[in-house]
């Protein structure tokens, strides 16, 4: 295994590259979440239990290649891929079935030479994340542009799914991600992103329930009605 | 002019048509000082730092106890009181500004803060102690109703006063 790691993997692949995995080529932030040592699995910093984030994706940097053929000249190119999957063998399948298609190197032909899962550092900061991606509805196939906010682009990524499954019922299947990209400010394009954006967005709390605070105290049957009124707006704490 | 006739000229979503017409006063804001209501860190108070989206929003509370977090609205219970921060401060600015508010202080003057620190004390009374609010209590009923009982009768005896006026009027007329 080792010898094959003499050849550091190249920042972008060359040559003609499908939109999959020019996924970071073409990313609005210029970050550095493309040097390899970055995609060394980090530890997380400590983040607290009650973190309500959808997190139903995770996202993994895949690296792979053919297999080398004896009396090959040539290497074969490695190629790397970020793929947003529940887990590594969602995600493993995802990078050879785009290198299939793409790259002509099936899964028996090929080897994966790393998966790294990328962690981002807890949330610190509300980020505006921009997803251009490709569906196929029931009638063809589309290209979408959404924005969502979130503190992190596995948050964001979820809400996507969520967003998409739940508007469009279209299910993470047949959903590819194109590309993805920290979008700033100046440049959002949904009015509703925007508003939140705005420093001085305010609304206040409807229709609030009253609810036991731990899951534990939740009773099928009580001795008393239900509070059904929750003063909370007018009145002085 | 009355509120009614500046509504056609304001736009619906304007803050303070909000809040004169629909009378809120309080809004899910970067600032706005919170209860959280339910999960891990509930009863613990924090500041909204950030709105994320209509559910959720950023909290932080650094000398409270909350570390900063994503969380749903569900879970909070907006207070009175409000920071003049800038959305998306961060947690050092954050602790100097609920120093500079006396934000813990004001915290526990608040009704609010009382009552549940009642309800606290109440639930870990022991046994003798349960029996002597039982003591106090009856007392306290019995000095209420005694008062009661006092301006009751001085109510009764009033009203008879006032009733034979008004008898020996409506007997004199024929």
């Amino acid at each position: 295994f080792f010898f094959l790691m003499i050849r550091r993997p190249p920042r972008s692949t060359q040559g003609v590259s499908s939109a999959a995995s020019d996924v970071y080529k073409r990313q609005v932030s210029t970050q550095s979440t493309w040097d390899f040592q970055w995609c060394q699995r980090r530890s997380m910093g400590k983040e607290s239990k009650s973190q309500f984030s959808l997190k139903k994706v995770k996202q993994y940097i895949l690296v792979g290649r053919a297999k080398p053929v004896a009396g090959q000249k040539e290497e074969p190119k490695v190629y790397r891929m970020r793929v947003f999957a529940p887990n590594t063998v969602i995600a493993k399948s995802k990078f050879w079935t785009l290198m299939r298609k793409q790259k002509k190197i099936k899964h028996t032909g090929g080897e994966l030479i790393a998966i790294h899962e990328v962690i981002e550092n807890p949330s610190k900061s509300v980020k505006v994340y921009g997803i251009v991606l490709r569906y196929q509805s029931r009638t063809g196939y589309h290209n979408m542009y959404k924005e969502y906010r979130d503190t992190n682009i596995c948050g964001a990524m979820s809400q996507m799914y969520m967003d998409m499954a739940g508007r469009h019922r279209a299910r993470e299947e047949t959903i590819h991600i194109v590309r993805t990209c920290v979008v700033p400010e100046s440049k959002i394009k949904r009015a509703e992103t925007k508003s939140f954006t705005n420093g001085n967005v305010k609304f206040p709390l409807l229709n609030r329930i009253s609810r036991p605070p731990i899951k534990k105290f939740k009773a099928f049957a009580r001795a008393k009605r239900p509070t059904l009124f929750l003063q909370q707006n007018n009145s002085d704490s | 002019m009355c509120i009614r006739d500046r509504v056609s000229t304001q736009s619906t979503w304007d803050i303070n048509y909000i809040r004169e017409f629909m009378g809120f006063k309080r809004f899910v804001q970067a600032g706005r000082v919170a209860y959280i209501n339910y999960g891990v860190d509930h009863g613990k108070v924090c500041v909204i730092v950030e709105v994320i989206n209509s559910t959720r929003v950023l909290v932080d509370g650094p000398t409270l106890g909350v570390p900063r977090q994503v969380i749903s609205l569900r879970r909070l219970a907006l207070t009175d009181h409000l920071l003049k921060v800038a959305k998306g401060i961060h947690t050092k600015s954050l602790e100097a500004e609920i120093k500079k508010a006396d934000l813990v202080k004001k915290i526990g003057e608040s009704s609010w803060a009382k009552k549940l620190a009642a309800q606290k004390r109440r639930a870990e009374l022991n046994d003798f102690e349960r029996f002597q609010v039982m003591m106090l209590k009856r007392q306290k009923a019995y000095l209420v109703n005694k008062d009661v009982a006092q301006a009751h009768s001085k109510g009764a005896k009033k009203a008879k006063k006032a009733a034979k006026p008004k008898e020996a009027k409506s007997s004199q007329q024929p």
